[in-house]
């Protein structure tokens, strides 16, 4: 009311007096006027907006072409509108007379939105989105999520939104994940393409790139340890195809590949990119280095099946250049020797359960039930890093393993969980990913020391952290086998095989896996785990998966035995 | 002297947009790229003591992962403080319905930067109080490293002490002798961003 009586004041002066008005007002009041105008403006502009911010899009992917799904950021949560859903996902919006509340329609299939509210009813059921829906100036907004978890729902044909590469794909679509790795040792560096699902590809050389071309639609590119080096500039993935570009610098010779499978239906892609040679008199390769040391016949990157046909490495490049990283210094050897570790023990209890069991013993008397079965049927050697109750510091387990010249070593232990439903049994072998880039590298360093004699050899000292480094693939071999083979006897866990970056582990020299026999702060695996015949049935399948992983390891060739005088494989 | 106030006033309402235009649009419109900005960066806040949204993980129903939880924080400019309010946040009680990995009575002596590394150093009670476990140590180590990382993206790594001191575990398996990067393979659905994509029943303010 103040505002229209102050207005009525106004036009009356103006009616009284017009010519004053006129004379005195007008050029300010005009510009006055326009000030006013323009401040509505920027704030109707601003005001609107509040909030909000445009954001990178997701790309929609279907079998017939790939668009732009525009989305917004209000106050750090990533929304899209409505308005930007409803054409290619078919959806009608059939209702915006209720205040605060929109209904969309796919065929028979109703979808009802709340605004502020975080839950939607999808086709008659309530599904929790990761933030609420938004209604902005007459634009409904909806978080990511919903295409995942309330459009899957509506929808007959599949449905799937990956929010790390921002990607949707609609329909019978192919989009390999493609996990990429790059890693530098000394001049040469290494790509690492983990691809899943196992997807044909097709690698070459363009100019000053390397194209790796994917039997897909799209890529599903995640990119990790990314630095430009002098063989490579840049790694992105082409827009709009399934091409993988590495972007090559003067600096790049020639690369060769491998694959390998992996866990899940993966498949690892290996490339090596070596350098450009300087010249071919550059100095003579280092002196025959010894056994584990950088180096070495037979140490090549392109050994193995699965070779990819690849440009040939020159043969004045092999020197630094050829040296094989860690990963590569350790071939499968003869299982001779296992040593195994009953985790906890002394004050260390471990964990308890329920009923009063204790982690400590659970662990040492199937650590001694594993030795018998494995020294009375296999006839190996075996080690214990403890035969009693008593403390034994984590680096030491490792050191034990290590001086007793194992050639496997296994961590037994049980789990325990605030949810006490939790069950199962789960094999863990060691991830490398947490410790950064700066720590993996320290893993690769070599040093010239002085011989007898005069002279010098490089040596690689490995940092007590990095010495499983060298193993991991053999210990992510092994864990696959146990895991398999415990869970055709005992309960596993759904996280039944994973990676993690356990301290018992890291100073293992051999391959190496902890397993969780089942959890103890569960009532009735509690019992189980004290039971001589659930601990039997683990200890069955643990030998098993022994005998399975040594098996594979002896059908293979061990070129080792022909440079390592030991036969051992360790590093001085 | 109705025209004057009318001049005076337009003038005003202009003085106002100046400043709000020189003080709010801008810094959020072309946000320092140069200053590390706490959790959502791109809502373009900066002041500090407002409120904004910051994932916390918990326990999920199964025991078999975290899930992330959105809490309203206060925000502040300098992510040692950011980092010290997301931590006290963190090892504070849990919602209703969810379970703190963290041991009860566990505390914060201290969060500091250095470079892009954060070191959290926590009371005894994150061992002591521990239930142990391989997955619930993995649990706790991963609540407090995600929560930092996850929520100050200018923050790479964190290493966690105790008592002030390296330790080499909590309890026997996780090795703390680096420090550690965000990793949500321990998040109940590893392929959900946590920043954005977890559910949200209610929102707190602490």
């Amino acid at each position: 009311m103040s505002v229209g009586v102050r207005y009525h004041a106004l036009d009356g002066q103006s009616a009284a007096d017009p010519v004053k008005v006129s004379k005195t007002l007008s050029p300010t009041r005009g510009m006055t006027g326009r000030l006013l105008v323009a401040c509505c403006l920027v704030w109707l502009a601003t005001g609107s907006t509040r909030g909000q911010t445009p954001d990178d899009p997701l790309t929609l992917v279907t079998p017939q072409d790939r668009r732009p799904l525009p989305t917004v950021r209000f106050d750090g949560r990533r929304l899209v509108a409505v308005s930007e859903l409803t054409t290619p996902f078919g959806l009608t919006i059939t209702d915006m007379r209720q205040p605060g509340r929109l209904t969309l329609m796919r065929e028979d299939r109703i979808i009802v939105l709340t605004a502020n509210e975080g839950l939607v009813s999808v086709a008659g059921q309530l599904v929790a989105l990761a933030s609420p829906s938004l209604e902005r100036d007459g634009n409904w907004y909806v978080p990511i999520d919903f295409i995942g978890r309330a459009l899957t729902l509506v929808l007959d044909e599949p449905l799937e939104l990956r929010p790390r590469s921002g990607l949707v794909l609609l329909g019978a679509v192919r989009v390999p994940q493609v996990v990429a790795r790059y890693q530098r040792a000394g001049r040469r560096s290494r790509l690492r393409l983990m691809i899943t699902p196992q997807t044909e590809h097709v690698i070459e050389q363009n100019a000053d790139r390397l194209l790796i071309t994917f039997d897909a639609d799209a890529l599903d590119l995640v990119l990790r340890d990314m630095r430009p080096d002098a063989l490579v500039a840049d790694i992105r993935a082409m827009d709009g195809s399934p091409i993988l570009a590495v972007e090559l610098r003067d600096g790049f010779g020639s690369f060769s590949a491998t694959t390998e499978p992996a866990l899940g239906g993966a498949v690892e892609l290996v490339i090596d990119l070596q350098p450009r040679p300087v010249s071919t008199t550059r100095a003579a390769p280092s002196p025959t280095p010894p056994a584990g040391s950088r180096g070495g016949a037979g140490s090549g990157p392109l050994a193995g099946p699965g070779t990819e046909p690849a440009a040939l490495v020159p043969e004045e490049t092999v020197g630094d250049a050829m040296r094989p990283l860690l990963a590569e210094l350790a071939p499968p050897r003869r299982i001779r020797a296992i040593a195994i570790d009953a985790g906890h023990g002394g004050d260390d209890v471990g964990t308890r359960g329920p009923d009063g069991a204790l982690e400590k013993d659970v662990t040492l008397a199937v650590a001694q039930r594993l030795r018998n079965r494995i020294e009375s049927e296999l006839g190996l050697r075996v080690v214990l890093t403890r035969t009693s109750d008593t403390a034994v510091s984590l680096d030491e387990r490792a050191a034990i393993a290590n001086n007793d010249r194992a050639d496997l070593f296994i961590s037994l232990h049980t789990n325990a969980s605030v949810r006490e439903a939790a069950i199962g049994a789960e094999v863990f072998y060691l991830s490398f990913a947490e410790y950064g880039e700066e720590a993996r590298e320290a893993g690769f360093t070599g040093q010239l020391v002085p011989i007898v004699g005069g002279g010098s050899r490089v040596l690689d000292i490995v940092p007590w952290e990095m010495a499983q480094l060298r193993h991991v693939n053999h210990s992510a071999r092994w864990a696959q086998v146990v895991a398999d083979e415990l869970g055709q006897r005992v309960p596993m866990s759904p996280r039944g095989l994973q990676q993690a970056p356990f301290r018992v582990l890291v100073g293992a020299n051999m391959p190496a896996v902890v397993v969780e026999l089942g959890f103890i702060s569960n009532p009735d695996q509690e019992a189980q785990l004290t039971s001589a015949t659930f601990q039997s049935a683990i200890v069955s399948g643990l030998l098993q998966g022994l005998i399975r992983y040594r098996d594979e390891v002896e059908r293979e060739t061990l070129p080792l035995d022909a440079r390592s005088p030991d036969g051992s494989g360790r590093i001085p | 002297m109705k025209r004057d106030y009318w001049i005076y006033g337009g003038m005003g309402v202009v003085a106002l947009v100046g400043i709000w235009v020189l003080f709010v649009g801008l810094p959020r419109w072309y946000p320092s790229e140069g200053v590390p900005t706490p959790t959502n960066v791109a809502s373009g806040k900066t002041t500090d003591n407002e409120l904004v949204a910051a994932t916390l993980f918990y326990i999920s129903d199964d025991g078999m992962g975290l899930v992330g939880f959105e809490r309203r924080l206060v925000q502040h400019a300098d992510p040692a403080v950011q980092g010290r309010i997301i931590l006290e946040a963190q090892l504070a009680e849990p919602p209703a319905s969810l379970l703190s990995p963290i041991p009860p009575g566990t505390e914060l002596r201290a969060f500091y930067l250095s470079d892009q590394d954060a070191f959290v150093d926590l009371s005894a009670e994150v061992t002591l109080g521990h239930s142990g476990g391989s997955l619930e140590e993995l649990f706790t180590v991963y609540a407090i490293v995600n929560a930092v990382t996850t929520n100050i993206p200018a923050i790479n790594a964190v290493q966690i002490l105790v008592d002030g001191k390296e330790v080499d575990t909590l309890v026997g398996h996780v090795d703390l002798q680096h420090p550690l990067e965000l990793n949500m393979q321990w998040a109940a659905d590893p392929d959900i961003d946590a920043t954005q994509s977890r559910p949200i029943d209610q929102i707190d303010q602490l």
